[in-house]
C-alpha cells in the first residue's frame, strides 16, 4: 500500500488545517458575539468624536443696512510643549509673525502642560501666514470674534459681547436670544488617519447661525450727533453729554449718542462706568424744559391761555420763605411769554393754579416717573415724588424742573408727544430681526401708549414753544428755513460734597422739534456741567442746531419757507 | 442556467461595491468642499468687516475733509424743494415728494 504512509500526512495536514480554522473560528465568534458590545464602543470612541459646536452670531445693522457689529472667525495660535524638541527655535520663528518677543514665547513653550495658548484672536493675514509655517507641535484653531467696524459709534447703544459670544450690554445683552447662534452637539465620523468622513446618514446636523437685528438708528445721523456732542463737551470742556434723535410719529430712534465715548473693540481696558447708557440709565433735575409739561397741563386744564397775563413780581418772589428768581427783572407778561421768557415766577404761580396733584397727575400722564419701555437694558423709572411726600416748597420746585428726576429719554419721547399731536409713543430702537436667510422673523410696529393731551393743545403749546426759538431764550437753536419749536433748561447740580445746589456745577439742555408744522425730528441735547457757560440757550441750542440742520438735509425734508437769496448767507454759516 | 445565475449575482455583487466605494469618494469630495466653503466664507466675513469699517461716516468724512479737500456744502448751496407728486403715469410709481433743486454732488455726510 503505498498510500499508506501519506494517509497519516495527510491526517496530520487536514488536522492542522482544521484546527486553524477551528482557532480563527473561535476567536470570531469571541470577537463577534462574546465581546460585542464592549468593542462596538470602543470602536465608536476612536471613529467618532463628539463636539460642541455653536452657529455664528448674528450681525446687527442699521435701518439703511450697513454692518454695525458682525461676527468673523480669527485664527488663534497654541502649542503643545511636549512634542516640541527646539522651544527657543519655534519662538525665535513665531515671534516675527505674532509680534510678541522670543523670550515670551519660550516662557510658555517651556511650560510642564500638555497644552497653552501663545496667542489668541490674531489678525487673520497673522493665521495664514502661520499655516504657511511648517512647525512641529504649533498648532492654529479658529475662533469667533465678535467686531464692531465702526469703532465707538453708537456703542452705548450696541453695547458689546463677551469672549464666549454672549451679549452683555445694550442690544447685545438685550437681543442675546436673537443674536445667538444655536448650540449643537456634533457627532463627526473619523477615518483612520484622523479625517472627516461624510456621515453615513447624510442627516447631518449644523447648528444654525443667530439671527440678524435691524436697528432704527440711521448711522449718518448717530455720526452727526456724536461729532455735533464731542465738539460742544470740548469746546466747554463739559463732563459729558447725551443727544438723542427720535421720529415723532412712530417713536424710532434715529440716533442716540452718549459722551464720552467707548470702543466696543477694546472694552477689556475700559471701566464700567464708561459703558453705561446714561440716556436712559441717569436721571438728572431737567429744569425750565419742565415748563413745557407746566405748560401742557395749564393750557389743557384751561387754567391759563396764552394771552393770559401774569405778574413776573419784577423777578423776585417769596415761596415757602425761600426767594425764587428769574433771570430778568419782568413785570407783567402773557402767558407765552412766561415760557418764551422761562419765567420761574410765572411758571410756579401757573403750578399753583393748578394744584399739586393736577400737577403730578399731569406729569405722569407725560411719562414721568415711568420707563418708557424702551428695548434696551438698564433703564430706570425716573424719580418723582407722590404729592402727599411733598414739601411746602416742592410745587414750586417741580415748577421750574427741580425736585424731580428724569431721563434724557423720556424728556424727549414727552416732547415728541407734543410734536406728534399728543400720542404718547413708545421709543424702540430695533424695527426687525431676521433669519440668515433673510426672512423676517419679527416685525416691530410703532405703538402708542396713550393720548396725554388733545391736538388743540398741542397747536397752541407748539405755537408758544416756536415762539422760544423765535424770540425767548432758544434763538441759537433756530435752523434758517424751518420752523423749530423747543424749549431751554438749565439746572443746577446738587454738589454731592454739601448736598445743596452747587453754584458751578449745572446741566444745560435743550429740547425741540422741527419743522414745527410737521415734526419730523424730536431731538434733545443734555451737556453735563459745562465750565464755560451753563445756560442751556448758549451750550445746548447750537448743537441742536447743528444735528437738525444736517439731519434734515441728510433726510431730504425740505424747507415750507419761500427759500431767499440762497447764495448769501454762506459767511455766516460757514463753520471752522 | 446555472452559470447566467452566477453571472448575474457576481454582477450585483460588484455593483454593490462599487456604490459603496462611489459613496465614501463623494463622501470625501463633499468634505473638501465644506472646507473650502468655510475658507470662502470667513473671507467674506473678513471682507465684509473691512468694508463696513471703510465705509463708516468718520472716515468718510476724514478723508474727505483732510485728504480731499472738501468742506460740507454751506447753507443756500443745498435746496431741497417740495415737488407735488403727480398721478402715477401708467402704473409708475410716484415720484418722491422731494428732489434735489440743483443738480450739484451733494455729499450727505458734511
Amino acid at each position: 500500500m503505498a498510500a499508506a504512509p501519506y494517509r497519516g500526512r495527510r491526517m496530520v495536514a487536514a488536522l492542522v488545517l482544521l484546527s486553524g480554522f477551528a482557532l480563527i473560528l473561535f476567536r470570531l465568534f469571541n470577537l463577534q458575539i462574546l465581546q460585542a458590545a464592549e468593542l462596538t464602543v470602543k470602536a465608536d470612541r476612536q471613529h467618532r468624536k463628539a463636539v460642541s459646536v455653536q452657529g455664528p452670531r448674528g450681525s446687527i445693522y442699521d435701518r439703511h443696512g450697513k454692518v454695525l457689529a458682525i461676527n468673523m472667525d480669527v485664527p488663534s495660535v497654541f502649542g503643545v510643549p511636549a512634542s516640541l524638541d527646539d522651544p527657543s527655535g519655534v519662538a525665535r520663528d513665531l515671534s516675527p509673525v505674532l509680534r510678541v518677543r522670543a523670550g515670551e514665547i519660550e516662557k510658555k513653550l517651556k511650560q510642564e502642560r500638555s497644552f497653552v495658548w501663545i496667542a489668541r484672536k490674531l489678525d487673520p493675514e497673522q493665521g495664514r501666514r502661520l499655516e504657511r509655517m511648517p512647525l512641529e507641535g504649533i498648532g492654529v484653531v479658529m475662533e469667533g470674534q465678535r467686531f464692531y467696524p465702526k469703532g465707538p459709534l453708537l456703542s452705548h447703544v450696541l453695547g458689546f459681547a463677551g469672549m464666549d459670544s454672549q451679549g452683555l450690554e445694550g442690544i447685545e445683552r438685550r437681543y442675546d436670544p436673537s443674536l445667538r447662534g444655536e448650540k449643537q452637539m456634533v457627532v463627526l465620523q473619523r477615518d483612520a488617519l484622523g479625517r472627516t468622513v461624510f456621515p453615513k446618514g447624510l442627516h447631518e446636523q449644523v447648528p444654525s447661525p443667530g439671527h440678524n437685528v435691524i436697528l432704527t438708528i440711521d448711522e449718518v445721523i448717530q455720526y452727526i450727533a456724536e461729532k455735533e456732542l464731542e465738539e460742544a463737551v470740548t469746546a466747554t470742556r463739559a463732563k459729558g453729554g447725551i443727544v438723542i434723535v427720535m421720529e415723532p410719529r412712530t417713536g424710532a430712534i434715529l440716533a442716540m449718542a452718549v459722551n464720552p465715548r467707548f470702543d466696543p473693540n477694546t472694552v477689556q481696558t475700559i471701566s464700567a462706568d464708561r459703558w453705561r447708557n446714561r440716556a436712559l440709565t441717569d436721571t438728572y433735575e431737567p429744569g425750565s424744559t419742565m415748563k413745557i409739561f407746566v405748560a401742557a397741563a395749564a393750557l389743557e386744564e384751561k387754567v391759563m391761555e396764552p394771552e393770559t397775563l401774569v405778574y413776573g413780581e419784577n423777578g423776585r418772589m417769596v415761596v415757602a420763605h425761600t426767594v425764587i428768581h428769574d433771570h430778568d427783572r419782568l413785570g407783567w407778561m402773557t402767558f407765552a411769554q412766561v415760557i418764551q421768557r422761562s419765567s420761574n415766577i410765572g411758571s410756579v404761580k401757573t403750578a399753583t393754579a393748578l394744584g399739586a396733584e393736577r400737577l403730578y397727575r399731569w406729569l405722569r400722564a407725560f411719562g414721568f416717573g415711568e420707563r418708557t419701555e424702551i428695548d434696551l437694558p438698564g433703564e430706570v423709572t425716573g424719580l418723582i415724588k407722590e404729592p402727599r411726600n411733598w414739601e411746602r416748597r416742592s410745587l414750586a420746585s417741580i415748577a421750574m424742573g427741580q425736585e424731580i428726576g428724569v431721563t434724557a429719554l423720556q424728556l424727549v419721547t414727552a416732547v415728541a408727544a407734543i410734536a406728534n399731536g399728543g400720542w404718547l409713543m413708545k421709543p424702540y430702537t430695533v424695527s426687525e430681526i431676521r433669519d440668515e436667510k433673510g426672512r423676517v422673523v419679527v416685525q416691530v410696529s410703532p405703538q402708542v401708549r396713550r393720548q396725554p393731551i388733545s391736538p388743540e393743545t398741542v397747536h397752541t403749546l407748539s405755537k408758544i414753544l416756536e415762539g422760544v426759538v423765535t424770540h425767548g431764550t432758544g434763538s441759537k437753536a433756530a435752523v434758517p428755513g424751518y420752523r423749530v419749536a423747543g424749549k431751554t433748561g438749565t439746572a443746577q447740580k446738587i454738589d454731592p460734597k454739601t448736598g445743596a445746589y452747587s453754584s458751578h456745577l449745572s446741566v444745560g439742555s435743550f429740547v425741540g422739534y422741527v419743522p414745527a408744522e410737521d415734526p419730523r425730528l424730536a431731538i434733545v441735547v443734555v451737556i453735563d456741567e459745562p465750565q464755560t457757560e451753563a445756560w442751556g440757550g448758549v451750550v445746548a441750542a447750537p448743537v441742536f442746531r447743528r444735528v437738525a440742520e444736517q439731519a434734515l438735509q441728510h433726510l431730504g425734508i425740505s424747507s415750507q419757507e419761500p427759500v431767499k437769496l440762497a447764495m448769501t448767507t454762506s459767511s455766516e454759516m460757514a463753520r471752522p | 442556467m446555472k452559470t447566467l445565475t452566477v453571472v448575474a449575482a457576481m454582477a450585483l455583487l460588484l455593483l454593490y461595491v462599487w456604490e459603496r466605494v462611489e459613496i465614501v469618494r463623494v463622501g470625501y469630495q463633499i468634505e473638501r468642499l465644506k472646507v473650502k466653503k468655510v475658507v470662502l466664507e470667513r473671507e467674506r466675513d473678513e471682507l465684509q468687516v473691512k468694508l463696513s469699517a471703510l465705509t463708516s461716516p468718520e472716515r468718510i468724512a476724514r478723508v474727505a475733509t483732510e485728504k480731499l479737500g472738501l468742506v460740507p456744502p454751506q447753507r443756500g448751496q443745498v435746496i431741497l424743494v417740495n415737488v407735488k407728486p403727480e398721478a402715477p403715469a401708467h402704473g409708475e410709481p410716484a415720484m418722491p415728494d422731494v428732489k434735489l433743486a440743483r443738480n450739484e454732488p451733494v455729499g450727505k455726510v458734511p
